[in-house]
């Protein structure tokens, strides 16, 4: 009798299941876009004969009902409380927490990438570059100070940080790890804070001879509510951050010309971002997120900073110090060869002795197949 | 298409489902079929029609030997004809370029054919060769309606990864099966636990097993990836195997059981009549016994057994890895029987279990590697080589110590004992109605949670 009852029940459950996922999929609205894992979702793809034939059509399917799937941010959080609290991982998918904080492991060092990097550095410094004074810094990742300290697997950063010492002869170190902790970065994003890195600009400042014109005289401005990268990732509760920005009559004159694209940007903080409904993370207020190459031209240049430039090959991590560096120069051009080519390069910046400037994260670093 | 998708799930299912119970019991077959054509074409949909034709062939064949039934040289070529259209494309598409890089090998120098390998081929052409064979021994009458025998070979359940059903297994639920709700229920239950081994364990195993690849090595990680390699292997096609049996009830089939705690076994004879037991049965009942079985010469059935076991490590790939695997075994099961038979009886039983153990280990890491090279370097791995232990690997085993422990717990019939005496009470048979409908609801959304959040989802024996 039980377990006619018990089997009655386990129909009825797994029938409700299999057809409440199905209705709620073909009749709950479709999402353009996942901003926890910045991207956009798929469409339910058209059927033609070719790529019902080639099998292409049940591909992006699969895609579809996955991206679509009805709750799905709450079903990643469902897996994610399963994996950390019950089941005990350290980690889900690479992300870890640690100290408040959620951070991704970046291990194991490859040796091979730091190579290919250095290597790339010095090329293009010998092609583009070689009467220049060029300087390198790396900035690292959050894992630096989280991860070994907490039993989590961590690359090898003296190594790394060697490899590209030993190999960009002719370049002068900046070493900025001391001026850095844990605190200075984001809980849930994987970048720095702007409103931390006083002592690590002051020390570009002072390796780059420009201490002089260095400032701090910044008003602190508040965004609330910045979910990073690491939040969507992580698909656990968590408190979001608060996202600060420094400004100053220098960052608030400021001009900003996208060079590959022919246009000029709103400023070096660009607040439309956060409204204008295209951007996924709110960090890309700071110089308009990704672009190949950005001049910055500081308004208020005057002194031993007039007439003086920089050249930043970079990734994100530089646009939010950048901002802070302008004080000591004319001029600042932020280059970025993940998205345009080395050698297009002379196309869009003019290279005549300016001072260079090689800001890396350490994640770039090891993943450098991605510089171009 | 696999079990473990929200396509089979959410899209599929219920669409079979729907229509299944929803047509007169006159169609039912009919719209099986349908879907397992569909099912199959989701994701080969130019390679169907070879399954077609091979269906196609084996109706014939089964009807002619019906019509030469008392004729009995006639229904030999019948049997022999059948067997090599059956053999034909499972050897072209699955073997022709193991036969020709070892050519190759040989000073030839022939071009690669790299033909895609139809999902599923290997297990349905043995259960059209079951068919045929049946019906030339007079086990099975010859199907006249070509729509069931299609529907029998198709069936969507178990078309790709098995268990291998013979004709004589289900012929009679192919004209005669009931239906219920109670059936649908513990289909249902099966089909959970099915795909809670697969997605929650197997896949999870899968993960440590690559990461400990990448790590640094070490014997401690050595051994972690053995273990998480043999019980992923094992949760990876037993959960498939229930998750299939699970649809087969629902829909009015029994289809045979395929595995019995393998791990528990204290011999490889044991292990191989608890590990994938159709496959077992079938080469013991169409390739071993007319061979002549163990009733020959002792040559003889050393031969026999070893006919077996290459024939078993080679239906599982196209590769010296898994000829070596089934000769592994073949070697172990001849030992057992003619060498160490006396002292293995002598021996306490958890020793014969260690023996098991590594034996399952050893070949699991030769069954899983890409080439004979790092199968060996692995196999060494274990002994020596590097250090005890690195960092990297003991993170990865503290890391997924409790999925490990899970699984380990689970390879064994402890839970099901466990939860029998559970619900045997009346207090516990009364719990069950609520606690047993709840763990299976549990089981599917965390699954589907698993599946929604994550893309490593591979079923190993698709490759078969």
């Amino acid at each position: 009798m039980h377990d006619k009852l018990k089997n009655r029940i386990l129909a009825a459950l797994f029938l409700l299941i299999v057809a409440g996922g199905f209705l709620l999929h073909v009749f709950l609205p479709d999402a353009a876009r996942s901003t926890a894992e910045r991207r956009s979702l798929a469409k339910l793809p058209e059927i033609t004969l070719s790529s019902l034939l080639g099998g292409k059509f049940s591909q992006n399917f699969d895609t579809y009902a996955l991206d679509q799937f009805p709750f799905r941010e709450g079903f990643r959080s469902v897996k994610a409380f399963v994996q950390y609290k019950l089941l005990g991982r350290k980690d889900s998918n690479g992300i870890f927490l640690a100290e408040g904080h959620i951070g991704k492991l970046e291990y194991p060092l490859s040796e091979s990438s730091a190579y290919r990097a250095a290597e790339k550095f010095v090329q293009l410094r010998d092609t583009c570059f070689p009467e220049s004074q060029v300087f390198l810094s790396l900035v690292p990742d959050k894992s630096y100070f989280l991860a070994e300290q907490n039993g989590y697997p961590a690359l090898d950063y003296e190594k790394m940080f060697a490899i590209m010492k030993e190999n960009t002869p002719g370049f002068t170190y900046i070493d900025v790890t001391d001026t850095l902790s844990a605190q200075d970065y984001y809980t849930t994003d994987a970048h720095w804070r702007q409103e931390c890195l006083e002592d690590t600009a002051l020390r570009l400042a002072e390796g780059l001879g420009v201490k002089d014109s260095f400032k701090w005289e910044y008003e602190a401005i508040d965004i609330p509510d910045f979910y990073g990268v690491y939040h969507g990732q992580a698909a656990l509760p968590f408190k979001p951050d608060t996202l600060t920005y420094l400004t100053s009559p220098t960052t608030e004159d400021a001009l900003v010309y996208n060079v590959e694209m022919g246009k000029t940007e709103t400023g070096v903080y660009d607040l439309a971002k956060l409204t204008d409904g295209k951007s996924m993370d709110m960090y890309d207020i700071f110089l308009s997120g990704a672009a190949a190459v950005l001049k910055v031209t500081n308004t208020h240049a005057e002194g031993a900073a007039k007439g003086r430039e920089l050249i930043i090959f970079r990734d994100s991590f530089t646009s939010s110090i950048a901002p802070l560096l302008l004080d000591g120069y004319e001029s600042i051009t932020l280059v970025d060869i993940r998205y345009i080519a080395s050698e297009f390069l002379p196309q869009y910046v003019d290279f005549n002795g300016q001072d260079v400037l090689f800001l890396y994260s350490t994640s770039v670093i090891n993943s450098s197949s991605m510089l171009k | 298409m696999l079990f473990s998708s929200v396509t089979f799930l959410y899209f599929f299912l219920f669409a079979v489902l729907a229509v299944y119970f929803i047509a007169p019991r006159r169609l039912k077959n009919a719209v099986l079929l349908l879907f397992s054509l569909f099912f199959y074409a989701y994701g080969e949909p130019r390679l169907v029609v070879l399954m077609l034709l091979s269906v196609l062939f084996g109706y014939v064949h089964g009807l002619l030997m019906g019509k030469f039934r008392n004729k009995p040289r006639a229904k030999k070529l019948c049997l022999i004809s059948s067997v090599c259209f059956s053999l034909a494309p499972l050897l072209i598409y699955k073997y022709t370029d193991f036969f020709i890089a070892n050519l190759n090998a040989l000073g030839a120098s022939l071009p690669l054919l790299k033909l895609t390998l139809p999902i599923g081929i290997s297990f349905y052409t043995f259960q059209i060769i079951s068919y045929t064979a049946d019906v030339y021994r007079g086990d099975a009458a010859p199907q006249k309606n070509p729509i069931d025998l299609a529907a029998y070979i198709a069936l969507f359940p178990q078309l790709i990864a098995g268990p291998i059903v013979r004709y004589t297994d289900v012929a009679h639920d192919l004209a005669h099966r009931t239906h219920s709700v109670e059936k649908i229920g513990e289909g249902a239950l099966r089909f959970s636990i099915g795909l809670g081994k697969k997605v929650l364990i197997a896949n999870v195993l899968g993960e440590l097993s690559a990461a400990l690849l990448t790590t640094e090595a070490s014997i401690l990680g050595a051994w972690v990836r053995a273990a998480a390699l043999m019980l992923q292997i094992y949760f990876d096609f037993s959960g498939y195997s229930d998750m299939a049996i699970g649809l087969g009830t629902m829909l009015g089939f029994r289809f045979p059981e395929n595995f019995n705690y393998p791990f528990i076994s204290q011999s490889a004879t044991e292990f191989w009549r608890r590990w994938h037991m159709t496959l077992g049965s079938w080469f013991r009942d169409y390739v071993y016994i007319p061979l002549g079985g163990s009733r020959v010469s002792t040559a003889k059935h050393i031969r026999n057994i070893f006919a077996v076991w290459f024939l078993t490590g080679f239906w599982h790939g196209a590769s010296w890895n898994f000829i070596l695997w089934g000769l592994f075994f073949g070697v172990l099961l001849l030992a057992e029987k003619f060498l160490l038979k006396g002292f293995f009886d002598k021996l306490p039983r958890v020793l014969r279990h260690i023996y098991l153990l590594l034996a399952a280990a050893v070949s699991f890491l030769l069954f899983d590697a890409p080439d004979l090279a790092s199968a060996s370097e692995r196999i060494l791995s274990l002994f020596g080589g590097a250090p005890l232990v690195s960092a990297e690997g003991l993170y990865q085993c503290k890391n997924y110590f409790t999925v490990l422990l899970i699984a380990s717990i689970g390879a064994t019939p402890l839970p099901k004992r466990l939860t029998e005496r559970l619900f045997s009470t009346a207090a516990g048979k009364k719990a069950a109605v609520i606690l047993v409908p709840l763990f299976m609801a549990a089981l599917i959304l965390v699954s589907t949670a698993y599946l929604v959040d994550g893309s490593f989802n591979p079923f190993l024996y698709f490759r078969f």
